[in-house]
């Protein structure tokens, strides 16, 4: 069954799947130590919530999420804690492989809530590479009716079979690990998207759902095979392509009714739910010329690179480089010493011929070839310049901030532009101002709040300085009436609008803490406090006005 | 009878004209009093383009006075935290030309950093913080909140015994930013020496 739909561009490198996806999907040997990031995910870093030399089971937690938007981490291995650093946690193992799991949940029974708090728990975040955490992609109900659940399973980047091996091997539970999150996110349906170069996966999943019409699934599961095209396997390209949605610039899948998970996280999300196993491990693509077993294993997390590629046979002599992730995306590794994170779903060890570092860049010519195959139908060529001459109003218009990082322009660029450095470089610079011109916002509100600050404390001073001196009056009766007139009217104008002030404060609070329950509020409490500030030194002043009045009118 | 009647024409129609016009004045005297606006929309303007370090080197008490001073004709070169760059925009939004910048230009973003070991409590620096950025009490250790200091050097004068000093801000690693290479030839036409050769065949 083909798709009628399709987005634009997109190119067709050259596949090189065979060579892991041959082997069956086997266990790695248990690490005898592990190093844990403590950003394995978008959003804030865990916080440790161990000390040193403590004893450590498989699946305690190590790290705690901090904020809105963050995971909790677990111990990949048992044994004691051995370092712990502003960056990351190491584990010394005991070799004993000893678990804590989480008790057994039914989602067909369990409430929402329950499930949700197991997500959490367990430090569940999108394998595919984004690494979002799935309890807030699964709150997204709160604010979107979700019509359907797309199983992202294209795979489009060369290389990488690690969803294709997980729906060969586990297609029942991915199955059931959607059917928990359709039932978390209340959608009717759900579609998997898988690209023609996976036969078995394909075959797989068929037998399956033929399997599940006789004992009848909760919600009705759709195969969808599309031809083999990068980047078919992006979120916005594959909902395109199945659905013939259009996610809005800016917006995310949850805009247009739909959610999509990687079956990698599916399967995560039934072994915490079922087996109330956290995500301590995950199934890696090891693969390139210079390793001599390629295929996929499943690693325990914070497994050093080094050790998983010398397990698979590295010939150090012949590797070049080692690429994590995709060879159009994925980014080169400096150091063979980090760990495997949630997000490394491939480690190519390339050998030079393999992948040839791209010859020298020459003056873009204004071929359009960039243009042809942008999947997001942006101008490449355009951003070229812009990004390189820095100038942001026009990477603004040129939507800069739609492009997906895909490198199908710099794929098919003539003069091997690396037009892809280009947007990052571009988009970083871009994120750093916006973050220096929100912090000089909030400096300013502080600054506000201070002056705020000190004003209600002069009129506090005032009005006891003045209360002392009426005291003072009426004990001595000497009727030493102040001479200067008071301004009544102009106090209460200033209170009213003091009150007007606060009022529109909480109530931009309240909207925005409605409109998206994510992000920090600090700057607009700093705000609201501001205005309090204000009001209250407004009625002190306001206050001792009056009386002032009235002692003149009554004596 | 055609008198009369051109006299209720002309009557009627001064009558609404009049009326049309207090109709309007009255309209108008109402919105004005009603969205009134207190401040200058053109010092918001000017405050927004300044760093909002607080820091008083203009002679200002704060940005938000001297984007009003600004306002009233005062020269735009007086903010060393906000460079060369802010002195661009302000020249570009207000149409005036950019002076070179009055005073020492500042290399890199620097926040403050009280040596606690030295620190005898005496809450000076607190006070003097524009921002708020110090926490402690009396006799006890001060230390700088580093996210909020805009490095100001306001807490530097009161410290009676120098145990503060202005260091680089450290940068997460999630504002990592990547050296920017100047890019040496534009287009393909203002290529000088053709010795690299242009590359045209497809990968």
């Amino acid at each position: 069954m083909s798709s009628a739909y399709d987005f634009p561009g997109g190119i067709h490198p050259p596949q090189r799947k065979q060579r892991s996806n041959q082997a069956a999907l086997i266990e790695a040997p248990l690490p005898k130590r592990v190093v844990l990031p403590l950003q394995q995910h978008s959003g804030q870093p865990a916080t440790p919530c161990v000390v040193l030399g403590d004893v450590v089971k498989v699946g305690s937690v190590v790290a705690k999420r901090e904020g809105m938007i963050s995971s909790d981490l677990h111990a990949t291995i048992s044994g004691t804690v051995g370092e712990i650093s502003a960056t990351h946690i190491t584990i010394e193992g005991d070799g004993q492989d000893e678990w804590q799991r989480l008790p057994h949940l039914d989602w067909q029974s369990a409430a929402h809530e329950a499930l949700l708090t197991r997500l959490s728990e367990s430090g569940i975040v999108g394998l595919g590479g984004a690494g979002f955490p799935s309890h807030i992609k699964a709150r997204v109900v709160e604010r979107h009716a979700i019509h359907t659940l797309v199983i992202n399973a294209a795979e489009c980047e060369p290389y990488i079979t690690a969803d294709d091996l997980t729906l060969r091997h586990y297609p029942a539970e991915v199955l059931e690990g959607a059917q928990i999150i359709a039932k978390l996110c209340g959608a009717p349906h759900i579609i998997i998207g898988i690209e023609d170069n996976k036969p078995e996966a394909i075959e797989a999943l068929q037998r399956e759902l033929q399997h599940d019409q006789t004992n009848s699934q909760p919600v009705p599961v759709e195969l969808t095979v599309i031809a083999t095209r990068y980047p078919s396997g992006g979120e916005r390209q594959l909902i395109k392509k199945l659905l013939d949605l259009d996610v809005p610039s800016g917006g995310l899948p949850a805009d247009v009714g739909v959610l999509c998970h990687n079956p990698g996280t599916l399967l995560a999300i039934l072994q915490a739910v079922r087996d109330g196993q956290p995500l301590i491990s995950r199934i890696v693509t090891l693969t390139g010329d210079a390793i001599a077993q390629p295929g996929n294993r499943w690693v325990r997390l914070g497994t050093s690179v080094k050790e998983l590629l010398e397990q698979a046979g590295l010939n150090p002599s012949g590797l070049h480089q080692v690429i994590q992730g995709g060879p159009m995306m994925g980014s080169p590794l400096l150091s063979l010493d980090t760990p495997v994170t949630k997000l490394t779903n491939c480690l190519i060890a390339a050998t030079i011929d393999e992948l040839p570092a791209p010859p020298a860049e020459s003056p873009c010519i204004r071929c359009g070839e960039c243009e042809s195959v942008c999947p997001v139908a942006l101008l490449p060529q355009q951003l070229h310049w812009y990004a390189r001459a820095q100038d942001d109003a026009k990477l603004a218009r040129y939507h800069l901030f739609d492009c997906i990082e895909c490198g199908a322009c710099s794929y098919v660029c003539p003069s091997h532009i690396p037009l892809v450095v280009d947007y990052r470089d571009a988009k970083s610079r871009i994120r750093l101002q916006r973050i220096e011109a929100a912090k000089a916002e909030y400096a300013k509100h502080r600054f506000e709040f201070r002056q705020a600050r000190l004003a209600r404390e002069e009129a506090e001073k005032q009005a006891r300085r003045e209360a002392r001196q009426a005291q003072q009056r009426r004990m001595s009766t000497s009727a030493a009436a102040s001479s200067d007139t008071v301004d009544l009217r102009g106090l209460r104008i200033a209170h009213a609008a003091a009150k007007a002030s606060v009022k529109k404060a909480e109530k931009t609070l309240a909207r925005v803490a409605q409109e998206d329950p994510k992000q920090s509020l600090d700057d607009l409490e700093m705000q609201l406090a501001t205005a309090q500030e204000n009001l209250r030194a407004a009625e002190l002043q306001l206050a001792q006005a009056r009386e002032q009045q009235s002692s003149k009118e009554s004596p | 009878m055609s008198d009369t009647f051109s006299a209720i024409n002309i009557i009627s129609a001064v009558a609404v004209l009049t009326g049309l016009g207090i109709g309007f004045g009255a309209l108008l005297g109402v919105v004005s009093e009603r969205f009134k606006r207190e401040d200058n929309p053109l010092v918001e303007q000017i405050d927004a383009l300044l760093p909002q370090t607080q820091c008083g080197q203009c002679g200002y008490p704060g940005c938000r006075p001297y984007a009003e001073a600004i306002n009233q004709g005062d020269a735009l070169n007086k903010c060393p935290p906000g460079g060369e760059a802010t002195i661009h925009a302000l020249a570009n939004l207000l149409g005036r030309e950019a002076e070179p910048l009055d005073g020492e230009a500042q290399s890199e973003a620097k926040v403050a950093f009280i040596r606690e070991a030295e620190c005898i409590g005496c809450t000076k620096c607190i006070q003097a913080c524009p921002v708020d950025a110090i926490i402690g009490a009396a006799k006890l250790m001060h230390t700088v909140i580093e996210d909020e200091c805009t490095g100001c050097d306001l807490c530097l004068d009161p410290c009676p015994i120098d145990c503060i000093d202005m260091l680089p801000r450290s940068t997460p690693l999630t504002q990592w930013q990547p050296a920017i290479m100047p890019s040496s030839h534009v287009i393909v036409s203002d290529r000088i020496s053709a010795s690299g050769g242009v590359h045209v065949e497809r990968l």
